[in-house]
């Protein structure tokens, strides 16, 4: 496994909690939603640094009940067609205003690396042999007709900017 | 029509770019099928059961005559000189090679095409009314809105991987030629008291093996919040649409499921999160777009004109080609014409690289260069004079494309079906035939008047079976081809979903089927009824015995 | 998909390139035409017919590997199922395309 970087932030390092384990002090550990949600105050006292691990059946309320207590979040992808994955990582963003680490895990595809970005997500896992893969795919489009939360504007607004004008003629 | 610029050429562009690099992947073997399938159907590529099937948009079905000669360029070059134009505004072709679609994509996209969202779990070509933009029967033309879901819809970082496809179609008609509550979302244009343009929006319409007709949501959304409440919807389709079972991940599963009144809370309520963060566009956006739709030049002509009326006296066919096949435009001595492409006895859709080329040249002729294509599998030329017809109509019927047709009992959708389609249970084309060869009769067809008979191939539904006054089935049985009869659908603003009759036939009885179903409605019909009033005032069980006999 | 087979079987692909529907022969080569399909009467044969089919999927030469009834019984062996049959002829609505045409109908 590689660890894929798409926006260039400081990766956090963790440990995904077993289950019905207690983490070390000061540890930096993964947890599921579930669990963040149910009593978990001896948990945050005790870790150093906790992030959720997010599969994509999480309601996106749920997302609520945490996003003031993490430092980073985990989304699972189950296949790489679960479109929730995407949904997640904006919710987390837009609504919430989530700055931590979002990384994608499971069997996302290269092709999909802007899509990922656009989304939210700064990181993915992915084996090693398609880190080039992902790092080409990063390249592949000038401009999106969307504006996104890596700060990309839309092709709407920026035909409307000075700056665009300029660009389109 | 709407003109790329550096942004559009440059997006679509890299996405030729793309699917270059992911096919020679694919052939080299660094991408396994398993991988490549998904990125395939991205860009409208399907394995079907002779060759690979490219399906290329024609977003909102409009066609400038340069774009019609480059279809015909790669039905020559690349394919058996043939497409096939289908009921969503797209043309297949039955047989590239996977290593030259690249080339094709770039070919197509020189001229402002593309394949992108034709196929796959994402929000596909959004469809219109073929005669957006002149018909006089119109509110505004839905165009450039949806020229604006086609650009904010184009690779959506958060729905290019959707529980299921997704279709959304627009009319800004009265009359519904888009079949828009038969989509998951349907627009249709209003203007409210204040003068302003907006749409009534519907969701959860969708054929397959559950039929369900849109319902309405709001009546009145105004243009500066379209794109805004479309995310909305999708968003809530996303999370909560059904992943587990393909046959129930459809919008309309959700929006049965939880009622359209929750459906419609939880939409509001995510769109009041989002509503004010710039995913609608500037006013100034919305501006441009339109410019390109700004409606040609016509100068006003009279709607008499001596020489049509002399042919139509002396000439039947013209006079039902004039009846059936034009159209009032919203310029006084102007029609929209409707080119056939459901000869009697063809395959309906079916058009070679001459009949391509052809068009194309009449376009310019005739047409102000610019021509449609119907979800009815027809063309169109939107822009035509009055006086222009005669010479126009007699260009088309030497090319077989004359068929004075429309809107009547032979102009049938039909899917491809059995003969190229690997999901088929039957043939669709051959039952189609058959039915056109069996009313080759002009007089006949004209006293029948509008009737539509639409054929799927089976369940999926491509050919709108479930919507046709008369639709037909095929499904499997113990592997012979075997046809169910439905009767009472409609994809108009009336839409219903038809009714299976009875027990199913094989092919030669369907037709037999179709033609006593015909004769009771004849038979019955009273002062000027249509086909599809006659059915709902009489019920199915008139139709029943004569069909099936009494027992 | 189709339900398990039994009896006489055939080996259906298309290849990678062209898509074009072709059928394993006894040789462990691609054929266009039908009547050279190897046809398995047994379990152990079609097992042995669908390990060298899959291991050209592998190799990247045909894609869609499907083991499919044959039928014997008339004057030249056939896929017994009409949508294989259709796929070792050509759309029965374009007589002058596909293999009905003749095997080599695009030289
Ligand atoms: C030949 C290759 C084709 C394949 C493999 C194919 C596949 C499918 C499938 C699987 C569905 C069902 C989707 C669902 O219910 O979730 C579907 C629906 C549909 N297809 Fe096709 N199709 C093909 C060709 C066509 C053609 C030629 C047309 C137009 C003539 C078409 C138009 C449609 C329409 C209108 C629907 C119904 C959408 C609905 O359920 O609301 N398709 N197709
Ligand atoms: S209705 Fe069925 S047979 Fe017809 S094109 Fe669609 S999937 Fe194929």
């Amino acid at each position: 496994m590689a660890l894929i970087n798409l926006t260039g932030i400081q990766p956090i390092d963790y440990t995904a909690l077993a289950d019905e384990a207690k983490p070390g002090e000061g540890e930096t550990i993964a947890v599921p939603v579930a669990q963040l949600i149910e009593e978990n105050a001896d948990l945050f006292a005790t870790a150093g640094s906790v992030g959720a691990i997010i599969g994509t059946e999480t309601p996106f309320d749920a997302l609520g009940d945490i996003v003031g207590k993490i430092d980073f979040a985990v989304i699972e992808f189950p296949a790489f067609g679960d479109g929730r994955g995407f949904s997640l990582a904006v919710r987390l963003r837009k609504d919430f205003g989530f700055k931590g680490e979002i990384r994608a895990v499971g069997p996302v595809i290269p092709d999909q690396a802007l899509f990922l970005l656009r989304a939210g997500f700064d990181t993915v896992e992915a084996s090693g042999e398609r880190k080039a893969a992902f790092e080409a795919a990063l390249e592949r489009f000038p401009a999106f007709y969307q504006s996104d939360f890596g700060g990309q504007v839309s092709v709407a607004h920026t035909r409307h900017s000075a700056e665009g004008q300029r660009k389109a003629s | 029509m709407y003109a790329y610029d550096t942004f559009d050429h440059a997006l679509v562009n890299a996405r030729v770019a793309e699917f270059r690099d992911q096919v020679d992947r694919r052939m080299t073997g660094e991408l396994t099928e398993e991988e490549f399938r998904p990125l395939r159907l991205m860009n409208g590529l399907y394995l079907q059961l002779h060759a690979y099937m490219l399906r290329v948009a024609i977003p909102y079905g409009t066609l400038s005559s340069v774009q019609m000669r480059k279809l015909a360029h790669v039905a020559r070059r690349y394919d058996k000189g043939y497409g096939h134009f289908t009921t969503r505004q797209n043309i297949q072709y039955n047989w590239p090679k996977l290593s030259e679609t690249p080339d094709i994509l770039q070919e197509l996209a020189d001229v402002e095409m593309h394949a992108i969202q034709t196929s796959g779990n994402c929000i596909r070509n959004v469809t219109t009314d073929q005669f957006a933009g002149a018909t006089a029967d119109e509110v505004a033309d839905p165009r450039p809105y949806a020229e604006l879901i086609r650009q904010w819809s184009s690779f959506h970082p958060e729905f290019s991987f959707l529980p299921r496809k997704f279709k959304i179609a627009i009319t800004g008609a009265q009359e519904d030629r888009a079949a828009v509550k038969w989509h998951d979302i349907g627009l249709v244009v209003k203007e409210n008291k204040e003068g302003e343009i907006g749409f009534e929006v519907l969701a959860g319409g969708g054929m397959g093996r559950t039929p369900v007709i849109a319902k309405t949501m709001r009546d009145f959304l105004p243009v500066k919040d379209l794109l805004s409440y479309l995310e909305a919807m999708l968003r809530v389709y996303n999370e909560q649409g059904r992943r587990d079972n393909k046959y129930k991940a459809r919008i309309k599963i959700l929006v049965e499921a939880m009622g359209v009144e929750e459906y419609t809370r939880q939409v509001e309520e995510e769109w009041e999160k989002i509503r004010h963060i710039p995913i609608d566009v500037p006013d100034e956006e919305v501006a441009r777009i339109k410019s390109f739709f700004a409606p040609p030049p016509l100068a006003v002509l009279s709607d008499e004109v001596a020489e049509v009326d002399d042919l139509a006296a002396k000439n039947f066919i013209f006079k039902s080609w004039l009846a059936n096949n034009t159209g009032r435009h919203k310029v006084p001595g102007y029609v929209n014409a409707t080119i056939s492409l459901k000869p009697h006895g063809g395959i309906p859709g079916d058009a070679s690289d001459e009949q391509m080329d052809l068009v194309a040249d009449l376009a310019d002729a005739f047409s102000q260069s610019e021509i449609r294509v119907s979800h009815e599998q027809n063309l169109i030329l939107p822009h035509v004079a009055r006086k222009d017809l005669p010479a126009l109509w007699a260009k088309l019927d030497a090319a077989g494309l004359g068929t004075p047709n429309a809107g009547l009992l032979t102009d049938i959708i039909a899917c491809p079906g059995l003969d190229y389609c690997s999901l088929a249970n039957t043939r669709s084309i051959p039952i189609a035939q058959t039915i056109t060869e069996r009313f080759d009769d002009l007089k006949r067809l004209m006293d029948i008047g509008p009737l539509k008979i639409k054929i799927s191939g089976c369940i999926n539904s491509c050919g709108h079976h479930h919507a046709g006054h008369i639709g037909i089935l095929g499904v499997d049985r113990k592997g012979t081809e075997n046809y169910q009869l439905l009767l009472g659908g409609s994809g108009a603003e009336d839409a219903s979903k038809a009714a299976i009759l009875g027990p199913g036939f094989d092919e030669h009885g369907i037709v037999d089927a179709v033609e006593k179903v015909v004769a009771v409605y004849l038979g019955e019909r009273e002062d000027g009824e249509e086909f599809l009033a006659a059915y709902r005032r009489l019920g199915p069980d008139v139709f029943k015995e004569a069909v099936y006999g009494s027992h | 998909m189709a339900k398990k087979v039994t009896g006489p079987q055939l080996i259906l692909a298309n290849r990678l390139d062209d898509g074009r529907a072709v059928f394993l022969t006894a040789a462990g080569e691609w054929s266009k035409q039908v009547a050279d399909a190897a046809v398995a009467n047994s379990d152990d044969e079609l097992e042995n017919l669908m390990s060298v089919a899959q291991a050209a999927e592998v190799a990247n030469q045909v894609v869609s590997v499907t083991a499919v009834a044959a039928d014997e019984s008339g004057k030249a062996l056939a896929p017994a199922h009409i949508k294989f049959a259709m796929q070792s002829r050509g759309p029965s609505v374009r007589a002058d395309l596909g293999y009905q045409v003749s095997p080599n109908w695009e030289q």
